[in-house]
């Protein structure tokens, strides 16, 4: 989120600039008629006239034009931006899991650590809330302590590859959120997890 | 060595106290007449055997009440009470219609010893009034000259015709056992209300009267109650897992601990002393370890008492507040210990199986309730201290979890179900009479406590 924390100076600009070209049209009226004499104003100085305010017209509708591309390009640059943020998160950031009764990080799940971490470096503003979780075969108390040390396990691998401490705060949950709600092997599986949150 | 099978429990020095005549208020003419000189008869009880008295409940008279509302309201209640209470059987079948001397044969013939019989009547405030009366029908056969052994006038609001069974079912115990019932009392617990929002709720010891105590829409977990009906809990209302509860009894909710807010804490598992002037709790470190330490309520001060690589949680106190059980993973896999509450002495209980847990230290002192897994699923165990022996309680397709006791120690109140959906019930020690208390899923951790 820190990304479009960033951006926020660069619409702040954009719409700096809509408001001076606005101020122009407006402008026009002051230049025409001097106090006007007894008889009247001319053709001739009616038709100026004419001509300064639909130029003025003209004016104001380019300008608008352009402000409204550039806000568009800004948009969608920012729009392209965020969604390429969205995919490295979705890329990078998996679930671990783990075996029962462990907390030990298995083989498998390494990759997805390295993936974690190449993620934090990409994006040095982002910072993450490791959640250690269970399945529903332990009793409560023993699952929050369990989640405690699953937590940790996943904060102390990110951080033996190079991620400052400071990035990675830890909660357990036991086995209070399931992430899915089968009884079956499969199920309990994806419920021992580390959930890796953008904070 | 395990054993299963029923776990023999002695109420030591059980008192029937013919000449007693504690809280009557109403004192009936046969009662008037006897001798006082009369000597107290001794009666020892095994709850789990036979051995015991015979009561029956005579339909309750409410001639101002609507006959469901005192069926429901009460005589079901006081029948349920007196049936779990432990020393009674209540005596069903076919029973004499009338309750005067002339019937007390056919009540005999029945099994009976003792005829509860009740008047429910309004009070002129627009209240209730009980009036029972327990004739020994039995010593009335034996032409004994004292039959009445129990009389007492009850009043109170009407929604407390409940109440008033409860309380007249824990005098009857008191009456024949001299020790105090548990029907009057409550569980506190956890009760889930949508995936990920959980709070504590209190409910009577029957089910009935369900009532939040917390609600934070939040995760809130592991309530404890203290003596004087404190309580204190976990909750992550605020992100991290808090101790949150009452510093006062009847007072507002606050935060227990950690004492400032926004630090880096994890705490778990609080668990009011017996004194209920400190709480055991669960804190994480640094490193993915969890200890025991003991907040001092009056002065914040912290003592952590178990330091080692590993899960230490599940603190339960004994009953005298000079030691602790707890789980811990220290030698691989989840174990029950023992230890002083200073952390010295630390010492293994359980031997069998691969996964121990949640310890629940008896009132008297005397044995340790705990869940140990086995194929998937919990049961629950007793560990009689100084026998060196456990005992299994349930046994059974659903996982049965988180063991709190009664304060007469007489049954044992557990989370039991499958798939997920857990529910609360009771049991006696044998295992053999099993009574559920909720009508919803997502129970868990539920504390037994005579406060209300």
């Amino acid at each position: 989120m820190r990304f479009v924390r960033n951006l926020i100076p660069l619409s702040v600009i954009l719409t700096m600039g809509i408001g001076v070209a606005c101020t122009k049209p407006e402008a026009a009226p002051a230049e025409a008629p001097k106090p006007a004499a007894p008889a009247g104003p001319s053709q001739a100085d009616l038709d100026a006239q004419k001509k300064a305010a639909d130029d003025a017209a003209k004016r104001k509708a380019e300008s608008e034009a352009e402000a409204e591309a550039a806000r568009k390009a800004a948009s969608a640059a920012q729009a392209e931006k965020a969604a390429s943020y969205q995919r490295a998160v979705q890329a990078a950031l998996k679930d671990i899991n783990f075996e029962f009764d462990k907390s030990d990080i298995r083989e498998v799940d390494k990759a997805k650590l390295q993936a974690v971490a190449d993620f934090l470096k990409a994006y040095p503003q982002a910072k993450l809330q490791i959640a250690g979780n269970c399945d529903e075969r332990g009793t409560v108390e023993y699952n929050l302590a369990l989640g405690e040390r699953r937590a940790h396990a996943g904060q102390a691998y990110l951080v033996g590859l190079g991620v400052a401490q400071d990035r990675l705060t830890t909660i357990s949950y036991g086995k209070e959120k399931p992430k899915v709600t089968g009884h079956d092997e499969e199920s309990w599986l994806a419920n021992r997890r580390d959930e890796f949150i953008l904070q | 060595m395990t054993y299963r099978g029923s776990l023999g429990h002695k109420i030591n020095g059980a008192l029937l106290g013919l000449g007693m005549s504690i809280g009557l208020l109403v004192a009936p003419a046969a009662q008037a007449q006897t001798p006082p000189a009369e000597p107290r008869q001794e009666v020892m009880l095994e709850a789990s055997t036979g051995a015991k008295l015979g009561i029956a409940v005579a339909s309750a008279q409410a001639p101002a009440l609507p006959e469901a509302k005192a069926r429901g309201e009460f005589q079901d209640v006081l029948v349920k009470d007196l049936d779990e209470a432990g020393p009674f059987t209540v005596i069903r079948g076919a029973l004499p219609a009338g309750t005067d001397p002339a019937s007390y044969k056919g009540w005999v013939e029945a099994g009976t010893e003792w005829l509860l019989t009740t008047t429910i009547n309004r009070t002129a405030d627009g209240g209730v009034e009980v009036v029972a009366q327990v004739v020994d029908v039995k010593a009335a056969q034996d032409k004994k000259a004292r039959i009445a052994v129990f009389s007492k006038r009850y009043t109170g609001r009407e929604p407390a015709l409940r109440h008033i069974a409860h309380k007249l079912a824990d005098d009857l115990v008191s009456r024949l056992t001299g020790e105090q019932g548990v029907a009057s009392t409550s569980m506190v617990f956890v009760r889930q209300l949508s995936p990920g929002i959980k709070e504590i709720y209190q409910m009577d010891r029957d089910g009935a009267n369900v009532v939040p105590l917390t609600s934070y829409r939040s995760l809130t977990l592991s309530p404890t109650v203290a003596p004087d009906g404190r309580v204190a809990y976990v909750t992550y209302k605020g992100g991290a897992p808090e101790i949150w509860g009452q510093r006062t009894a009847g007072g507002p909710h606050m935060r227990l601990y950690p004492v400032a807010s926004k630090t880096e804490s994890h705490c778990f598992c609080p668990v009011w002393s017996p004194d209920g002037k400190r709480l055991a709790l669960v804190e994480g470190d640094r490193r993915g370890n969890t200890d025991i330490v003991v907040l001092e309520l009056g002065t914040g001060k912290v003592r952590r008492i178990t330091d080692s690589n590993c899960i230490n949680t599940d603190p339960s106190w004994n009953p005298a507040g000079t030691q602790l059980a707890f789980t811990s993973d220290r030698e691989g896999s989840p174990q029950i210990y023992l230890m002083e509450e200073d952390g010295s002495n630390v010492r293994r209980l359980t031997r069998e199986g691969v996964y121990n847990g949640s310890p629940a230290w008896s009132p008297s002192g005397s044995m340790v309730a705990y869940v140990s897994r086995f194929e998937g699923k919990f049961d629950l165990f007793v560990y009689k201290l100084g026998d060196g022996k456990s005992y299994q309680i349930t046994t059974g397709v659903a996982s049965s979890e988180s063991p709190s006791w009664s304060p007469d120690e007489r049954r044992i109140v557990f989370t039991s179900g499958s798939r997920g959906g857990m529910q609360l019930y009771t049991t006696d020690l044998s295992g053999n009479t099993l009574s559920k208390l909720t009508e919803f899923d997502g129970c868990q951790s539920p504390k037994w406590t005579r406060t209300r």
